[in-house]
C-alpha cells in the first residue's frame, strides 16, 4: 500500500466511495453579488503592501504640494563656499558642488519628477483607454486604423523618440521656463507612450466584448454606446490601471534620463535627474556620494512606491491572483 | 504558414512608412536653417547655398525629400551627413558593436532572468523569492546611469576587474559590463514575468494532468511549467531589442563606447537630421524584424497557436 503525501503542487482526488452525496447548495439572493471593485478593494486593504506603499505615496505627495513646510531653505540659493560640504545641523543633507542645500533641492526636485510622471500616466491613460476600446469594441477599419496607428508610434524606442521630439521642442519653443519645461516632458513622453495602454485596453475590450453579460444587456435593449460606456470599458478597466501605475514609475526614471542627458528639464528646473546629473564627477571619482545618494534615492523611493502600489493592486484585482 | 508570413510581412510596410515619416518630419519640419547651422557665423553664398540644397535634397517639398530618402535607403544608401561624411558607413561602423552589446545584453538578461524568475516562482515566498522580488524592484527604481556609475566605480575604479572605458577595444572582455549595465532593467522585468507566468502555470490544468499521469516532477517542471512560462517572456524580449538598442544611448555614454546610441545621441544634439533619420529608420527596422520574429517562434513554443 503506497501512502506517501501529495508533493508540492500536487493535488489527490479521490472521494471516498461512500458518501459522495451531494450538499444542498444555498445562494444568499437577498443582496446583488459584491461588484468587482468592491471585492477588490477588501483585498486590497488586507494586504501590508498595499498600505506601505500608499502611506509612503501620502507622504511623496504632501512634498510635492508643500515643499516650504519641510523646508525654508531656497534651493535656488547658492554659496560657493559651502561647495560639497558634509552633512551639518541646519543642513542634513551637506551641500552640493555649486553650494546648494542637497536636502533643499531633495524636496523641492519632487514636484517636478511626481507630476511629470502624473500627468504623463494620466495623459496616455485616457488617449490609450478610448483609442483601444473603440478599436476592439468597432472594430473593422476603425481598429485598423489605430492599431497600425500605434504599431508606428510604438516601433520608435520610447527613449530615442523622446530625445527627438525633445530636441524639436527645443526649437519651436526655446526658454519655457518651469511649468513649460515639465510640460515639454511630458508631452515628449506622452506622444510615445500611448501605444501600450492602447494595445492592453484593445485586448481586454476583446476578450469581454463577447462575454454573456454584454449579450444580456444587448438583448435587453442596452444601446451601442451604453454597453461600451456602462459594461465593456469598466470591466477592462483593471489590467489598464495595473500597466497605468507601473509605467508611472517609468516615465519617473524616463524624466530623470531625459534631464542626466541634457535634454530633458532645462537646468533651471531644480529635479531630481538635474541633480542627479550634476552629480556625475563626484560618481565618476567616487567621493563626496551624499550629493548623488539623496536626490537618486528619494527618485529610487518614489519609483518604488508606484510599482509597489501597482503590484498590490494588480494582486487585488486579479481574481486568480487572490490567495 | 506562409500566407501568414506574407501577411505579417506586408503589415510591417505601413509601420515602417509611417515611422519615417514620423520622425522625418519631426527632425526636418522645424525652423530654422540647417545650412546656416552648417556655416555658423560665416556667410553663404547664393551658389554654394543652390548646390548645398541640391545635394541634401532641401530644395525639394517635404514629401519629396521623405521619399527621396526612402528610394536610397532601400538599397541601404542614407545619404550624407552635414559634416560630409556618407550615413551608410557611420552606421555600418557603429551598428555591429551596439548588435554586439544588445546581444549579449539579452543574452544576460534571458538566462539570469529566466533561472531567477523559475526558481522564484517555484520557491513562491521562500527567502529566494523575496530577496529577487526586492533586487528587481531595486534595479526598475534605481535610474540606469546610477547603477551604471556605480558598477563603473566599483568593477572598473576601484576592483579593477575590467577597463572602466571601452573606447575603440571593442572586445568581449570590455563590453561585458556595460552588457550587464544595460540589460539590468530588463533582467528585472524578465524575471517578474517568468515567476508570475511560473506560479499561473503549476497551477494549471495540463500540469496537474501531468503529474496524476506520474510524470517526475523534473520532466513536468521542465517541460510543461517552464516551457509554457517562455512564452510570454519570448514576447517581451523581441520588443526589448529596441529598447535595448535606445538604451545603449545612456550606456554607450557612460562607457564611452562608439555605438549606434552614441551615434544617435551626438547627431541629435549636433543637429545632423540626415543622421538621425537613418538612425532611427534602421532602429525602426531591426523592431519590426524582431517582433516579426518573435510571431514565428510563438508556433514553435505554443502548439494552440498555429498560424493559417
Amino acid at each position: 500500500m503506497h501512502n506517501h503525501t501529495p508533493r508540492q503542487g500536487q493535488e489527490r482526488f479521490v472521494a471516498p466511495a461512500v458518501s459522495s452525496e451531494l450538499p444542498a447548495l444555498h445562494v444568499d439572493t437577498s443582496h446583488p453579488p459584491e461588484s468587482q471593485w468592491k471585492q477588490a478593494w477588501k483585498a486590497l486593504r488586507r494586504n501590508w503592501l498595499f498600505w506601505f506603499s500608499a502611506s509612503l505615496l501620502v507622504i511623496i505627495l504632501f512634498v510635492v504640494f508643500f515643499p516650504n513646510v519641510l523646508t525654508s531653505v531656497d534651493p535656488r540659493s547658492a554659496d560657493l563656499s559651502h561647495s560639497l560640504g558634509k552633512p551639518q545641523a541646519g543642513h542634513i543633507f551637506g551641500f552640493d558642488r555649486q553650494g546648494y542645500d542637497v536636502f533643499s533641492r531633495t524636496i523641492h526636485g519632487a514636484r517636478a519628477s511626481v507630476i511629470i510622471g502624473l500627468l504623463t500616466t494620466i495623459i496616455v491613460t485616457i488617449i490609450g483607454l478610448f483609442t483601444g476600446a473603440l478599436a476592439g469594441f468597432f472594430g473593422g477599419w476603425l481598429d485598423t486604423i489605430v492599431s497600425r496607428g500605434a504599431d508606428i508610434f510604438f516601433a520608435i524606442p520610447l527613449l530615442l523618440a523622446a530625445i527627438v521630439g525633445l530636441s524639436a521642442l527645443n526649437n519651436v519653443w526655446p526658454d519655457r521656463g518651469y511649468w513649460g519645461g515639465v510640460f515639454a516632458v511630458v508631452i515628449a513622453l506622452a506622444v510615445f507612450g500611448w501605444p501600450q495602454i492602447t494595445r492592453i485596453a484593445r485586448g481586454a475590450v476583446l476578450e469581454i466584448k463577447h462575454l454573456e453579460f454584454v449579450d444580456a444587456a444587448r438583448s435587453l435593449g442596452a444601446s451601442k454606446w451604453r454597453n461600451l460606456f456602462t459594461h465593456i470599458i469598466p470591466n477592462a478597466l483593471p489590467p489598464v490601471i495595473v500597466t497605468a501605475t507601473v509605467s508611472l514609475g517609468v516615465y519617473i526614471v524616463a524624466e530623470a534620463t531625459l534631464s542626466f542627458l541634457g535634454i530633458g528639464l532645462p537646468p533651471s528646473v531644480v529635479s531630481w535627474g538635474n541633480d542627479i546629473a550634476a552629480a556625475q564627477p563626484q560618481v565618476r571619482s567616487g567621493d563626496n556620494l551624499h550629493v548623488l545618494f539623496f536626490p537618486a534615492g528619494a527618485l529610487a523611493i518614489t519609483v518604488l512606491s508606484f510599482m509597489l502600489l501597482g503590484d498590490a493592486v494588480r494582486d487585488a484585482l486579479d481574481p486568480k491572483a487572490r490567495k | 504558414m506562409w500566407r501568414y508570413i506574407v501577411r505579417r510581412l506586408l503589415q510591417t510596410i505601413p509601420v515602417i512608412l509611417g515611422a519615417t515619416l514620423l520622425i522625418y518630419a519631426l527632425v526636418f519640419l522645424q525652423p530654422g536653417d540647417p545650412i546656416v547651422a552648417l556655416f555658423g557665423e560665416k556667410p553663404v553664398s547664393d551658389a554654394v547655398r543652390a548646390e548645398l540644397e541640391a545635394q541634401y535634397n532641401l530644395d525639394q517639398p517635404f514629401l519629396i525629400q521623405w521619399l527621396l530618402f526612402l528610394k536610397g535607403a532601400l538599397v541601404g544608401d542614407f545619404g550624407v551627413s552635414y559634416s560630409g561624411q556618407p550615413v551608410s558607413e557611420l552606421i555600418g561602423r557603429t551598428l555591429p558593436v551596439t548588435f554586439q552589446l544588445a546581444f549579449m545584453a539579452m543574452i544576460i538578461e534571458a538566462i539570469l532572468g529566466v533561472i531567477a524568475g523559475f526558481y522564484a516562482g517555484m520557491r513562491r515566498g521562500k527567502i529566494f523569492d523575496s530577496t529577487m522580488l526586492v533586487v528587481s524592484l531595486t534595479v526598475i527604481a534605481i535610474p540606469i546611469f546610477v547603477l551604471g556609475f556605480g558598477l563603473q566605480l566599483i568593477f572598473g575604479v576601484q576592483l579593477q576587474w575590467v577597463p572602466p572605458t571601452v573606447g575603440s577595444d571593442t572586445s568581449f572582455t570590455n563590453l561585458i559590463l556595460p552588457a550587464v549595465v544595460l540589460g539590468l532593467v530588463s533582467f528585472a522585468y524578465v524575471l517578474r514575468l517568468t515567476r508570475t507566468s511560473v506560479i499561473e502555470n503549476l497551477t494549471a490544468d495540463h500540469v496537474r494532468t501531468a503529474r496524476a499521469h506520474g510524470v517526475s516532477d523534473s520532466l513536468v517542471n521542465r517541460r510543461h511549467v517552464l516551457r509554457n512560462s517562455l512564452i510570454p517572456v519570448v514576447t517581451f524580449l523581441g520588443a526589448d531589442l529596441g529598447t535595448l538598442m535606445a538604451g545603449a544611448v545612456v550606456t554607450e555614454g557612460i562607457f564611452n563606447i562608439n555605438g549606434i546610441g552614441n551615434l544617435a545621441y551626438q547627431a541629435i544634439l549636433r543637429g545632423e537630421n540626415p543622421t538621425v533619420v537613418s538612425v532611427v529608420t534602421v532602429m525602426v527596422l531591426i523592431y519590426v524584424v524582431a517582433s516579426l520574429l518573435v510571431d514565428l517562434l510563438y508556433a514553435a513554443l505554443d502548439p494552440r497557436i498555429r498560424y493559417a
